[in-house]
């Protein structure tokens, strides 16, 4: 198949699209318009509908009725976009609906400024909303990466009811590279496959076939059980869900760990240091949240392993997994950090 | 006589480095060149970021306001004016993708239609593996509308297809043949092809029409990230 070359925000709203996504709600913010953009002049070439909600806490609402009908639905903003919208993903994630939710990340805190960041690394893996919930979180490194991470998170969000976030930045969005976009998947929703989706109940039908959408528990008892059913299935994304990549790190004696991006400029980095013969190797978490701790554990504690060096484009969030990595032998002192 | 070259074309195309090269070479022959950053779309991967660069080849360097400053509000400077008002050899306009950016040109339309004939080239640069310019009918489309926002005719195209990184001489081939229907449809010639040199070369060297080849363009690469070169995917 041929390549094309794309910018990151045309090749990630067309890989949604043809992953069956059909339903688009967002509202503009730098550096991600061109997603909006792109999906409004798509989508309604596919029959499928864009709509610029008048705010982003409007279009994650939209989300939540959308993804409640089975369809597959999606919305993309950027760091302070995102954070109004956590209210909203707090209440998709209670209620288990399936949708994907792209932030592109700028500068912060607050309206912050529009170049690429990391920042937001804390608030998609630790939370963000209310309540004891996780996003399946993917930390793209480049433009193919995030089409090809696009072509199943819809099929993870259905299998295990969760949303799933791209927690990309801006760099990402804008930059171009050469991709192969795939076919086009044939999406319909099965209402056998998803009894839980709203699709239609009419009076006379089994009440008990009745979906009800919901992440309102007045009972405790109830809330108690509904908690133990959401955290049996983050169980079940950490056991199943773990994406990393080593980059030679087999006989590294220095690793440096970095996600998104930045894992590009430090793998540019190895292979310099390599040619002047420095051992060094590259630990890439792909998908941050679950976060391959076991993985990163058997990369970077090891007798030949002398130094860690986080490098984000924050003040060093994803370094606080440190305790993960850390040798008992060394007290404190082996990671560092390096920010940008 | 003042040359004025205004690119224009689809978003990706290539404007921005095509701009550097012909303002590069310009420089490099001795010529008074000003070369001016009309894109008022783009935030990132603009030619302010290559503002020293051009600098320090004595080339003066026009940008909207707030450009590189982390403002998406972008305007356009005063300073627009001494393209026209002063006394260069070569001025060379870096205009924003598709007919959205090219309507921050069509505002100076009086301006151009002052200047003496045969001085002013625009041009359409094209990169038939972008997914908007990727056959005839998109390329006359884009065109149509681009012609329409800048109010300027355009006078040639530029074959810059490629891939990044990806690019080979396969690349080229698909622009000409592309840009060769374009070509006899609109009546708007092929006025370059452009490509790193090797690659030129061997796209040359198979003999096609030299009528929709038009002027061959060694092009250097000045706005690659300098920081990776690869190609990564889940497979």
């Amino acid at each position: 198949m041929a390549l094309t070359l794309m910018k990151g925000s045309e090749a990630i709203a067309e890989a949604a699209i043809r992953a069956g996504a059909r339903f688009f709600f967002g509202y503009p913010i730098t550096p991600q318009t061109e997603i909006p953009e792109y999906m409004s002049a798509r989508m309604p070439e596919i029959g499928g509908c864009f709509l610029q909600a008048e705010s982003e806490v409007a279009a994650i609402n939209m989300v939540y009725g959308a993804a409640g009908t089975g369809e597959r639905v999606i919305t993309s903003s950027s760091s302070p976009g995102v954070s109004l919208k956590q209210e909203g993903i707090s209440y998709i994630a209670s209620a288990k609906l399936p949708c994907v939710i792209l932030n592109v990340m700028r500068g912060g805190p607050g309206l912050g400024s529009i170049q690429a960041s990391q920042g937001d690394y804390f608030q998609a893996t630790k939370g963000g909303g209310n309540g004891d919930y996780h996003l399946l979180t993917y930390a793209p490194a480049s433009i193919q990466e995030a089409i090809d991470i696009m072509m199943f998170a819809f099929d993870k969000a259905e299998k295990y009811r969760v949303p799933v976030l791209f927690l990309a930045d801006g760099i990402i969005a804008q930059m171009m590279e050469p991709v192969e976009m795939p076919e086009m998947v044939d999406f319909k929703v099965d209402p056998e496959k998803k009894p839980w989706a709203a699709t239609g109940w009419k009076p006379g039908d089994d009440p008990a076939k009745r979906a009800v959408i919901n992440s309102l528990y007045i009972e405790t008892e109830a809330l108690s059980v509904h908690n133990e059913s959401l955290q049996a299935t983050y169980r079940e994304i950490e056991k199943n869900e773990v994406m990393w990549e080593n980059y030679k790190t087999d006989d590294a004696e220095f690793v440096i760990t970095a996600f998104g991006t930045v894992s590009r400029v430090v793998k540019s980095a190895v292979d310099e240091l390599r040619a002047e013969g420095v051992k060094v190797g590259l630990f890439r978490p792909i998908s941050v949240w679950p976060f391959p701790s076991d993985a990163l554990r058997e990369t970077a504690v090891r007798d030949q392993v002398k130094a860690v060096l986080d490098v984000e484009v924050n003040e060093g969030q994803m370094l606080e997994r440190r305790d993960q990595a850390e040798d008992p032998r060394n007290e404190g002192g082996y990671v560092n950090v390096c920010r940008i | 006589m003042k040359k004025m070259k205004v690119l224009i074309g689809n978003y990706g195309s290539g404007k921005t480095e095509l701009a550097l090269n012909f303002a590069f070479r310009a420089a490099e022959a001795g010529e008074r060149t000003e070369l001016l950053d009309l894109d008022m779309v783009n935030t990132y991967f603009r030619l302010t970021e290559r503002g020293r660069m051009t600098r320090m080849k004595e080339i003066r360097l026009v940008s909207p306001n707030f450009a590189c400053s982390g403002i998406e509000t972008l305007s356009l400077p005063a300073e627009v004016a001494s393209a026209f008002a002063m006394d260069w050899d070569t001025v060379i306009f870096d205009v924003g993708g598709d007919a959205v950016g090219a309507t921050a040109v069509g505002r100076y339309h009086e301006d151009f239609m002052e200047l003496e004939p045969g001085a002013l080239e625009v041009l359409n640069v094209v990169n038939t593996r972008r997914p908007l310019a990727g056959t005839v009918e998109k390329v006359l489309h884009l065109q149509e509308e681009m012609q329409i926002h800048s109010r300027l005719k355009i006078t040639g195209m530029i074959n810059n297809t490629n891939l990044a990184t990806a690019t080979t001489t396969e690349e080229l081939r698909h622009g000409y043949e592309i840009l060769k229907e374009v070509s006899r449809l609109s009546g708007i010639p092929v006025a370059y092809t452009s490509g790193k040199k090797d690659m030129l070369d061997a796209f040359l060297a198979e003999g096609h029409d030299p009528q929709y080849i038009g002027q061959p363009l060694y092009i250097g690469t000045f706005m690659q990230r300098d920081w990776d070169s690869w190609i990564h995917g889940l497979k």
